[in-house]
């Protein structure tokens, strides 16, 4: 690697900028989504496998399992070519271009984040000694105000680092999308390279802009823990 | 007696399993009286303690608090636990909150008190207890004493009709076993009806009106502390008492 590869990396840059650009943007709109959906499917997972009604937790449970036990590329492929074939089809809009790729991808993505969001909740929650439960019903709360006023302010300082590491995850996993022809920036990446046949040095833009996606992200769930730490202790 | 009992304890069986860790306990707890559970790890005591306001669910028998079967899956436990104060060995304050949140939570949020009246009951009964200038520590900064004795005032501002203390100092290093030993003498004399899982032998000597030594799930022994410990019948307990005293 010499002064050759910069200077390269630097052409590539300023030349294909829209392409890295629409790439970005595409990417940081599948994540957002998917964790945004991710995370409040998987909060609802959570309290599903964290029930009393055992049923629940049983689908919870096996839905966990099998989720983080499969490839997500599997479970895409699923979504985008196996879904149709059942009927099931996404319908064009008109307003939003490649509407049903970014559904399945979007779709796919959550489903799959939400099984780990889920484990990371449940756990933050379980985290907490049982004696604050017991205290606080000792007094005479309910359940859910215990969970409200107790439970859930002191899981949160557990949840949120493994949070963060999931929302970096999200980002970076984002990446697989281009297999369904969603044009993020690994599909807009591969695109530059088939028009310049120049491999590495397109590969390593798109690393340093993955890494400045997931390296702000990972600062600004630190910057929030930190506030929460000097909220309390 | 019949006729101020607290709480009757009728044919308690608890099951942890294949486990019986109480195998049919009967006793009463009367209004104003003072009993200390003493007895071998395992043999049940907290076990008991804990049945009494549900916190662990008594696989058979009843236990009738001021006349109502608790037991009874249509009673709605909230309200009794309400009556029912409950002092833990590992103090359990909510880490989340301040001393004079911990305090004044139940009362504002179940009571329904005004937060000005929880507060200031808040603020007079860490006076009894010679905390009132820990009122805005979080309980990370309190030594295991004081955090103890936040615990009792937590479950005081309640005003239960009764407290339950489990192993209330074993927790607590030697020198901070005295302080809380002093709240818990005080809160006797004032009439309070205690009931104190302990190892500690001259407080249920000295402070408890009556002592139950409980071994494999059973009660052993079960007498006024005047004659418990000089005539002890039970060859467990002598063989306890032999040990501890």
């Amino acid at each position: 690697m010499d002064f050759v590869f910069f200077d390269r990396m630097a052409k590539l840059l300023s030349r294909y900028q829209s392409f890295f650009l629409e790439g970005v943007q595409n990417t940081l709109i599948i994540a957002f989504f998917a964790v945004l959906f991710g995370t409040v499917l998987g909060t609802l997972v959570a309290v599903m496998r964290m029930s009393n009604v055992k049923p629940l937790r049983w689908v919870a449970t096996a839905y966990i399992e099998f989720i983080r036990g499969t490839p997500l590329m599997i479970q895409l492929m699923f979504i985008f070519y196996g879904l149709p074939m059942t009927g099931i089809q996404i319908p064009d809009i008109g307003f939003i271009p490649n509407f049903p790729r970014f559904a399945a991808g979007i779709f796919a993505m959550s489903l799959n984040s939400c099984a780990y969001v889920a484990e990371i909740i449940r756990s933050g929650i379980q985290s907490v000694d049982r004696g604050q439960m017991e205290a606080a019903r000792s007094l005479g709360f309910k359940q859910s105000q215990t969970m409200k006023m107790v439970i859930l302010p002191q899981a949160i300082k557990n949840i949120l680092p493994a949070l963060g590491n999931e929302f970096v995850t999200v980002i970076k996993e984002s990446s697989i999308v281009s297999v369904i022809g969603i044009a993020d920036l690994m599909f807009r990446t591969n695109d530059v390279i088939a028009i310049t046949y120049i491999q590495l040095e397109s590969l390593a833009i798109a690393a340093i802009i993955y890494f400045i996606l997931t390296f702000s992200t990972s600062r600004l769930i630190a910057f929030a823990e930190r506030k929460m730490a000097n909220g309390n202790k | 007696m019949e006729t101020n009992s607290l709480i009757e304890v009728r044919r308690l069986v608890k099951n942890f399993g294949k486990l019986t860790v109480l195998n049919g306990i009967d006793t009463e707890i009367h209004k104003g009286e003072v009993v200390a559970v003493i007895g071998p790890s395992g043999s049940g005591k907290s076990t008991f303690l804990r049945c009494m306001n549900l916190l662990e669910i008594p696989s058979e028998g009843e236990i009738v608090f001021e006349g109502v079967n608790i037991c009874d899956k249509k009673t709605d436990i909230n309200q009794h636990r309400q009556k029912i104060g409950m002092v833990f060995q590992q103090f359990n304050l909510f880490n989340n909150m301040t001393v004079l949140d911990n305090i004044t939570a139940a009362p504002i949020k179940i009571k329904k008190m005004s937060k000005a009246q929880a507060e200031q009951l808040a603020h007079e009964l860490l006076a009894k207890v010679g905390l009132e200038e820990k009122a805005t520590s979080y309980p990370s900064q309190l030594s295991g004493g004081q955090k103890q004795r936040v615990a009792i005032v937590r479950a005081l501002a309640m005003n239960p009709d009764v407290m339950l203390f489990d192993e209330p100092t074993s927790a607590l290093d030697p020198e901070m076993v005295g302080e809380v030993l002093e709240v818990m003498r005080g809160l006797a004399e004032s009439g309070m009806t205690m009931v104190v899982v302990t190892h500690e032998m001259g407080f249920a000597r000295e402070v408890a009106d009556r002592v139950i030594f409980i071994s494999d799930g059973k009660i052993g022994e079960d007498k006024p502390s005047s004659e418990f410990f000089i005539n002890p019948e039970n060859p467990r307990l002598k063989d306890f008492l032999s040990k501890v005293l």
